[in-house]
């Protein structure tokens, strides 16, 4: 029987044939459990939906378009320091609406980045032959590009926040403010990458993922412009309302006019609680529904 | 008589040399690439096959530049390494669009005929994503011979093929060869190499450390003794008769007599005339590393 | 010139299933809304003008062509399987007109052709705003192909950057910043339009941003893009996975 592993080569002699034990290894310690396997891959998927870690190539667009959705937040905020104007041009839940488009870009791009290779070169097995379960790999993404995407927007925001403190802006007047496109920012991520990774999923292609994504998201903002035009034509104020339900953007944006009472881009009428619940309640269940989507689809992968 | 030239070619990625200064001459009959992994064989046989350009150097097939020349493809024919096929399409339509791509004048002969040569008649109908590994490599080799091309080029053919459609292939190959068709693949794996290709060439680091039959090449490694293993009626006597003969370095009793000869020739000769003069008999001599395996170790490790 | 088998070979990838789906999406929610608008605030040319000009020229078209254009060849780039198309005595031309030739068929069929359905539907008429964006659309579509194309063959985020430049560019900044309105693919499909059509087209409220400078400008473009695809496509190294 060989020995330890730490002592000399030890052989076992079998007429005919000879086996050394050179050295090979076994790990008898304490093995780090379920969490920190999920907190790598949290980590590894953080770092890979801004290509940190990977080749430079991957790094081009995530900071490209992060350096657009800061670009505007510089701007402005050098303007109101620079000509000392009493408020910013700008409220800090109003900028996400106006970056959706630059967010849209960079969860669209960075989804499959993050799933849709594993799924394509069938790396997934893999990952579940180790102590993880199906949806423990499934949350470990998720938070990743969720997080990812709140950092995404929350960049320019706090870019924008800092400048106005710099400009001497009363912080009681900006501090709320910003605190709530926090929440809304947070609110938008986790949406957003929901909405992102099942058709990630879905679709194992990088350009056609790419496409995908995107075509959801921008048509989802432009029919509900569409359609809150045509309520307004139709005279219902209510439909016009409930028409930011479509789009993610527009429906935390209103979110945070019912609810937290900030300022919105969508609301239209005086905000009321029983709306605000009405539109939480929408964003509960299309998460919901990517969470039930995203376990449909990792159920029978890596089985055959 | 179609000859594939590689002269002075060298291939480099910024600051990594993928492919160093190789000349070779590809000429009809089944020629192998051998070499350890990352060595640049992938990278030969994509400039061979006109993917890619050479930093240096010029590939010809019959005097023509193959870069950048589509005409040339009407006589080149290349099974790549990766998997990825055409989605959505069966077996049959897929060479038949290669077929077609040719601008060949009988497609639907022309794919029959190269499905049948692949034995893939079974299940040319059935859809691409439904087949195994080897049925993929095994299509992939019908589209390259659809043309009946006069150069094939093969990139790690035999990858994922069991042992029964690996012989098919070889089979195939080798009639292919002795045909005529200039054929060329590249292998790590050596007896494949050994037991297909009439000519080697070697290919280490990017360099081109050798080429020709590999048993030549054993033979011009003369700073390498050849070893042999002998089982006589006297192994003891023997090696003490062979340890006094100049052309012999060594000699190792266990279980058998081991010998290493310096010079080849004289051993060959020394050998019988010893055992005759000490009424010893030889019941086996072997060569112990003539295989490509040892010439090939030896290679790498130089 | 143009190679009927690749031809053949992409429209098949092209209209086969998951994708095609997606094809299928633009126009449908397009035609949505035109039924949902006639339906609720009646035959109304403003509203035509509305949904045509800003939603289905400035979004759905760009997008369309994005995913058409970077399609029709990006992911046999990026698989690998163009080898098959390439190592064929072929010209390199012929198998780049043939794909722009279909990404521009799709196009038509199911960007501008919805469009002009969706102009009858609003306004009531083929003439005016309906058959003015119909026109548009289609230089329009031919522009964006031609440069998509080319985008997809130069780098594997032709998607990406495509977006960047239908999106961001061309709706945001294009309408922004003055002088960069010159140059927009959409502003030069609409001047054509107005050079083709005349009255009509500013009737139907069409308002280039630039002249008759548009039409020469969208057809050096065109020509540019695909002269310049041939000749990247013939370097183009098929080797390697890249993520």
């Amino acid at each position: 029987m060989p020995d330890r592993p730490d002592t000399a080569e030890a052989t076992a002699v079998v007429p005919g044939g000879v086996i050394h034990d050179i050295g090979y290894r076994h790990y008898d310690g304490p093995r780090l459990g379920r969490a920190a396997v999920v907190r790598a891959l949290f980590v590894d998927g953080l770092r890979g939906a801004y290509g940190i870690g990977r080749s430079k190539r991957s790094r081009v667009v995530p900071f490209l378009l992060l350096a657009f959705a800061c670009i505007p937040a510089l701007i402005w905020g050098l303007v109101v320091t620079i000509i000392s104007l009493d408020e910013l041009p700008i409220g800090y839940s109003e900028y996400i609406v106006l970056i959706q488009v630059l967010v849209a870009i960079y969860v669209a791009a960075q989804a499959p980045t993050l799933v849709s290779r594993d799924l394509r070169h069938r790396v997934v097995s893999l990952y579940f032959s180790r102590p993880l379960g199906r949806m423990h790999y499934v949350f470990a993404r998720y938070t990743a590009l969720a997080t990812a995407t709140f950092a995404f927007i929350a960049a320019p925001i706090t870019l924008l926040f800092l400048c106005a403190l710099l400009a001497k802006l009363p912080i009681s007047e900006q501090l709320p403010d910003y605190l709530r496109a926090l929440v809304g920012a947070v609110l938008v991520a986790m949406l957003v990458a929901g909405i992102a990774l099942v058709i990630a999923a879905f679709t194992l292609r990088r350009g056609f993922g790419i496409a995908a994504i995107i075509t959801v998201l921008l048509l989802s903002s432009g029919l509900q412009g569409f359609v809150a035009v045509i309520a307004n034509e139709a005279g219902s104020e209510l439909l016009e309302e409930w028409a930011a339900a479509i789009s993610p953007f527009a429906l935390v944006d209103s979110i945070n006019g019912h609810l937290l009472r900030g300022e919105s881009v969508f609301m239209g009428v005086d905000p009321s609680w029983v709306m605000g619940a009405g539109f939480l309640a929408v964003w509960f269940a299309l998460v919901a529904t990517c969470w039930g989507a995203l376990a449909l689809r990792y159920r029978t992968v890596g089985v055959s | 008589m179609t000859q594939l030239v590689l002269d002075r070619v060298s291939r480099w990625y910024g600051n990594v040399v993928a492919v160093n200064d190789v000349t070779m001459t590809i000429g009809p009959g089944v020629t192998g690439l051998l070499g350890p992994n990352g060595a640049g064989k992938s990278t030969i046989i994509h400039m061979m096959g006109g993917f890619l350009a050479p930093s240096t150097g010029s590939v010809l097939l019959d005097g023509e530049p193959v870069w950048c020349n589509e005409q040339v493809y009407r006589r080149i024919g290349i099974v790549p390494e990766r998997e990825e096929l055409y989605d959505s399409v069966t077996g049959r339509e897929f060479v038949l669009a290669n077929a077609r791509l040719h601008q060949l004048e009988d497609p639907h002969a022309a794919t029959a005929r190269a499905i049948a040569t692949v034995e893939m008649a079974d299940a040319q109908d059935r859809d691409i994503r439904t087949y195994s590994k080897g049925m993929r490599q095994r299509i992939k080799m019908a589209t390259a011979i659809v043309h009946d091309p006069a150069v094939l080029l093969l990139d790690e053919p035999f990858n994922g093929m069991d042992p029964r459609q690996r012989l098919h292939l070889m089979e195939l190959l080798r009639a292919m060869g002795a045909a005529g068709c200039t054929i060329l693949f590249s292998s790590h794996i050596l007896e494949e190499v050994e037991q297909l290709a009439s000519e080697i060439e070697v290919l280490v680091a990017g360099r081109h450390a050798a080429s020709g039959d590999f048993r030549e090449i054993r033979r011009l490694m003369t700073q390498r003794p050849h070893r042999y293993t002998i089982v006589s009626s006297d192994d003891r006597a023997l090696a003490a008769a062979l340890i006094a003969e100049p052309s012999t370095s060594s000699v190792r009793l266990d279980g058998a007599l081991h010998v290493d000869a310096t010079d080849f020739a004289a051993f060959a000769r020394a050998l019988p005339a010893l055992a005759r003069r000490h009424a010893i008999r030889l019941l086996e001599v072997r060569p112990d590393d003539e295989s490509l395996e040892s010439v090939f170790a030896y290679l790498v490790d130089r | 010139m143009i190679n009927t088998t690749v031809a053949r070979l992409t429209i098949r990838a092209m209209l086969g299933r998951r994708r095609v789906l997606l094809l299928f999406i633009l126009p449908a929610v397009l035609l949505a809304i035109a039924v949902l608008a006639r339906v609720v605030a009646g035959p109304e040319p403003q509203l035509a003008r509305d949904l045509l000009g800003p939603f289905a020229m400035g979004t759905l078209l760009p997008l369309l062509a994005l995913i058409t254009g970077t399609g029709v060849i990006g992911s046999e780039i990026d698989d690998g399987s163009i080898m098959y198309v390439l190592a064929k005595p072929i010209s390199r031309s012929s198998i780049v007109l043939a794909k722009l030739t279909v990404a521009i068929g799709i196009v038509l069929a199911f960007g501008s052709l919805p469009i002009l359905l969706a102009g009858i539907i609003t306004a009531d008429q083929v003439d005016g705003p309906a058959l003015a964006y119909t026109v548009a659309s289609a230089f329009a579509g031919i522009g964006y192909c031609a440069t998509f194309l080319l985008l997809a063959i130069v780098t594997r985020h032709a998607v990406v950057f495509g977006l960047l430049y239908a999106v961001v560019w061309e709706t945001t900044i294009s309408q922004t910043v003055p002088g960069v309105q010159a140059a927009s693919i959409q502003q030069w499909a609409l001047a054509t339009t107005e050079l083709l059509l005349g009255d009509q087209a500013s009737r139907a409220g069409m308002d280039a941003a630039v002249g008759g400078i548009g039409a020469p400008l969208l057809a050096a473009l065109v020509v540019g893009a695909t002269w310049l695809a041939v000749r990247r496509l013939r370097v183009l190294r098929i080797t390697g996975d890249t993520t």
